[in-house]
């Protein structure tokens, strides 16, 4: 449910924008979050719609650039990609394990507008 | 035409929320988010810590829920200044939502906010208040798979109350797996067992609250 309101923030930012740069549509927003950030964005979409009618963002789609979520093993020393992050190496199976990258927030990086 | 934009969707919330810490650092009140599914038994913790500490810090509460005043009615009757945000369907309290709960309070007259989040295991997790600290619960019955399947409240959380242990016969509830798995997530997290039914572990949980307030105060 929270997609509601971070979909209320994307607009108002392009509300934001479209005030300074004087614009009245936007086709496109390219976005970006970690993996493991609690986003989804089908859901995400889907709230963004609903909320958009009769603003300067109605009708964009939402482009989104999913960061990877890495981790950094102690153990083996390694630096790995993975799809979720269980305190565990996927390579050695040691336990000294942490987070380098994967939760970064939402972030909007490029509109495409007229 | 690209517009290169580059910025935070939860800028807003973060500036509300550092804006808050500014006002509660002035006051040097210490302000705990409390988060946990529903039921396991937040508002429970919230009592017990106020019956220990209501003589060595002046408490005040903030309870979120979708509806109702059900919680707030439980800690006014311990006589502490405590205000109800209603969500209205919100999953989580932001930092804008505990701001307009600031006119009901004399900060010059607290030491500790506790503020108990809506019982959600996912979204209250992203959005800061203003907190010094996260605190999380997570209760026997709720099953010991849950740092595993919700990760980020375990990283998030400074300490991790594993509650309702006297229900530990009745339950399967598989505790090193519970807290080997929260410790993978979170090498810092300070876990406790406790009991906020009998009192059984809040000894531990109160005097590293106190420590860290103390801390903070000095």
């Amino acid at each position: 449910m929270h997609e509601l309101y971070i979909a209320e923030s994307i607009i108002n930012i392009i509300g934001d924008y479209a005030a300074r740069d004087g614009f009245e549509k936007v086709n496109s927003i390219s976005l970006s979050y970690g993996r493991l950030s609690c986003i989804e964005s089908k859901t995400l979409q889907f709230a963004f719609d609903v909320q958009a009618k009769g603003t300067p963002a109605e009708g964009a789609a939402l482009d989104f650039k999913i960061l990877p979520a890495v981790i950094h093993c102690f153990s083996c020393e390694k630096d790995l990609e993975v799809k979720s992050h269980t305190g565990t190496c996927p390579s050695c199976g040691g336990l000294e394990v942490v987070l380098t990258a994967g939760t970064e927030e939402l972030k909007i990086l490029e509109l495409d507008v007229d | 035409m690209k517009v290169t934009v580059v910025k935070n969707v939860l800028d807003a919330n973060n500036r509300i929320a550092d804006d808050n810490r500014k006002l509660f650092d002035q006051h040097k009140m210490f302000v705990i988010n409390l988060m946990s599914s529903p039921g396991a038994g937040k508002t429970s913790l919230v009592e017990r810590t106020i019956l220990a500490l209501r003589d060595k810090y002046r408490i005040a509460v903030i309870e979120g829920d979708i509806q109702d005043t059900y919680d707030a009615d439980r800690i006014a009757k311990l006589d502490i200044p405590v205000v109800q945000i209603n969500t209205g369907g919100a999953c989580h309290i932001d930092g804008n939502m505990i701001r307009e709960a600031f006119p009901s309070f004399d900060f010059s007259k607290i030491d500790l906010l506790i503020v108990e989040n809506v019982g959600n295991l996912v979204c209250p997790a992203e959005f800061k208040i203003g907190e010094n600290i996260k605190i999380m619960l997570l209760s026997t019955p709720e099953g010991a798979d849950k740092p595993a399947k919700y990760p980020l409240m375990f990283q998030e959380s400074a300490a991790l109350l594993i509650n309702k242990i006297d229900l530990m016969p009745y339950v399967d509830f598989d505790l090193v797996k519970a807290k080997r798995d929260a410790l993978a997530l979170n090498k810092d997290l300070k876990i406790f067992e406790v009991s906020c039914k009998t009192g059984t572990g809040l000894d531990g949980w109160i005097s590293w609250l106190t420590k860290r307030i103390d801390a903070f105060k000095k």
